[in-house]
């Protein structure tokens, strides 16, 4: 069985946070990359793989549709998509939590007939509480959830916490850690069969020491 | 049915594709069944791998129906109810619209259009290879160079019988999806260490059968009566598969457990440079139609052609036309007539 080994794989990575450590991570492996100003697509300095940076959420939808074959996604990121990929590679940066936060002691007594959280993370959120049975209403945001409970749209959100500081700030605590995130290597699937040995060359290299 | 819509040149190509398979179907002998649009729910409940991606509908008794989401089902329903010994072995293919929820955004993109065969009521591996080699020939008359990854539902029923059927279908997922982290968990809590060890690099393998041969024998692990029969299997298939001079577009994927919770011996899947997901998949199935009442072996594939349109071959593609333009009415159906007989197209 032939495969072309000669093209370069093709990686999207996302544009932001992770952005730094990825790149760090490559270099320590011998995989150097760097992007022009503004420049959205580049190759790997020995040209086995052609990286193209794409917004965050957007980057299942980019890998599902086999545009880039491979990509580094968080978890959350990759449920939100609800699309099926390969998980070649979990990696130890990038980890974060997703938790149930609100204003500071004002737990839920239980007693309430259905919680109210603003959230990024609206299919999460909903399978996580309805798989408790617990009821919830669920508002959906686009970014600076915290101040949700600043300015009572909602008592609670469901996001993301890395250091607790943008909590701290607005006077809300962590009242729950719902899941871990991990940062992934996915793949698509049918990529990843048509370029096994090729994906497989690279993955034993950032496995590596 | 259906919820896309095809133009002209592309239900052109997709036409021509249909009808050649349709040829070659018959040529070795399928000859052509048509399933049901809809039936019952409950009937097929148990053979669903993801309930949520069908289209159910109740109609005015109150009753669950179900849209068609894979013919091979409804075809072993409908083959269960009404076949009998002295019919066997029985051929047949197929071709028509299935509907899987895949997309929100884009209904059209949830109907599917499956081109297939089935051979019921054979259980050796000369039926197997009769699959393949018509795989193979479905190929050539598409003129496409997809590659099949075979693996084997047989060894890993045979590698996971201390499983229960809930922890299995976990298992067949988290092999599919190449999981293999949540995987070790799963076989640590009912294997030894070593053994989980082996079974995690055999399912992980993809490759030549050499070097299938190669692991099992360096491995040094014992494995059971019934994972060497399933071994064999396999061996016995790609020797033939070389034989044939057709081994470049099969490789061994322990991985390819089956998408379908039916399938009990070899199973494939392919795959072509360009396209987003499998092609075509297939495998053997020897219990399916004896859970709808008449008990016999099948094996069959079922190929996604809207999926490799855009891959086929020239001759596919919408033929040039001549435009006739004679002086009068007449004249020019004449003329028509004459192009038409060579065999080209002509328009007045």
């Amino acid at each position: 069985m032939k495969q072309n080994n000669n093209k370069p794989l093709t990686l999207a990575l996302p544009k932001g946070r992770l952005m730094e450590d990825v790149s760090n991570f490559f270099k320590q492996k011998g995989l150097d990359f760097s992007f022009d100003n503004r420049k959205l697509v580049s190759f790997d300095k020995s040209g086995s793989l052609k990286i193209f940076l794409v917004k965050n959420s957007d980057l299942p939808t980019y890998v599902n549709h086999g545009i880039a074959g491979l990509g580094i996604c968080g978890s959350d990121v990759l449920y939100e998509s609800g699309y099926k990929f390969f998980n070649l590679m979990t990696f130890d940066f990038g980890g974060t939590t997703m938790c149930i936060s609100g204003k500071k002691g004002h737990k839920p007594s239980g007693e309430e007939r259905k919680l109210s959280v603003a959230t990024k993370f609206t299919k999460f959120t909903n399978d996580y509480f309805h798989k408790k049975g617990l009821p919830v209403e669920i508002i959906k945001l686009n970014g600076s959830v915290e101040l949700a409970p600043v300015l009572g749209l909602t008592p609670y959100i469901v996001d993301l916490v890395e250091t607790g500081n943008t909590l701290k700030a607005n006077n809300l605590e962590v009242l729950e850690k719902l899941e871990d995130i991990k940062v992934h290597l996915i793949a698509n699937p049918a990529y990843y069969k048509l370029h096994f040995k090729s994906i497989k060359k690279i993955v034993d290299l950032l496995k590596g020491n | 049915m259906g919820t896309e819509t095809i133009y002209i040149e592309d239900a052109y190509k997709h036409r021509q594709a249909d009808q050649e398979l349709g040829k070659l179907f018959t040529s070795w002998g399928y000859l052509p069944v048509e399933t049901p649009v809809f039936d019952f729910f409950d009937i097929y409940q148990d053979f669903i791998p993801v309930e949520k991606d069908i289209y159910r509908l109740i109609d005015r008794e109150g009753d669950l129906l179900m849209l068609r989401s894979d013919i091979t089902l409804f075809l072993a329903k409908q083959m269960g109810l009404s076949l009998k010994n002295n019919d066997l072995p029985v051929r047949v293919c197929y071709s028509g619209t299935i509907l899987r929820h895949q997309n929100r955004e884009d209904i059209s993109k949830n109907e599917f259009f499956q081109t297939g065969v089935e051979l019921i009521g054979k259980a050796d591996l000369n039926a197997d290879m009769e699959i393949l080699m018509l795989l193979h020939s479905t190929f050539q008359t598409l003129e496409i160079k997809p590659v099949v990854h075979i693996g084997s539902r047989k060894l890993l029923n045979a590698a996971t019988t201390n499983f229960n059927a809930k922890d299995k279908n976990e298992i067949i997922s988290m092999i599919r999806y190449r999981d293999f982290d949540s995987l070790q968990s799963m076989f640590e809590s009912k294997t030894d260490k070593n053994r989980v060890n082996f079974l995690i690099n055999l399912f992980q393998f993809t490759g030549s059968i050499d070097e299938l041969n190669k692991f099992i024998l360096k491995s040094a692990n014992p494995i059971s009566n019934e994972e060497k029969a399933a071994m064999d299997e396999l061996n016995t298939i790609m020797d033939n598969l070389n034989k044939l001079d057709s081994e470049d577009g099969f490789v061994v994927d322990l991985s390819e457990v089956g998408n379908q919770p039916y399938y009990t011996g070899i199973v494939f899947q392919g795959y072509i440079e360009g396209v987003d997901s499998a092609i075509v998949s297939g495998g053997r199935y020897d219990n399916l139609l004896g859970e709808f009442g008449f008990n016999t072996p099948s094996v069959g594939f079922s190929l996604l052609l809207r999926k490799i349109e855009s891959q086929l071959g020239r001759k596919f593609s919408l033929p040039e036309y001549k435009t006739v333009k004679e002086s009068n009415f007449i004249d020019s159906l004449k003329k028509a007539e004459t192009i038409r007989k060579e065999g080209r197209i002509a328009i007045l």
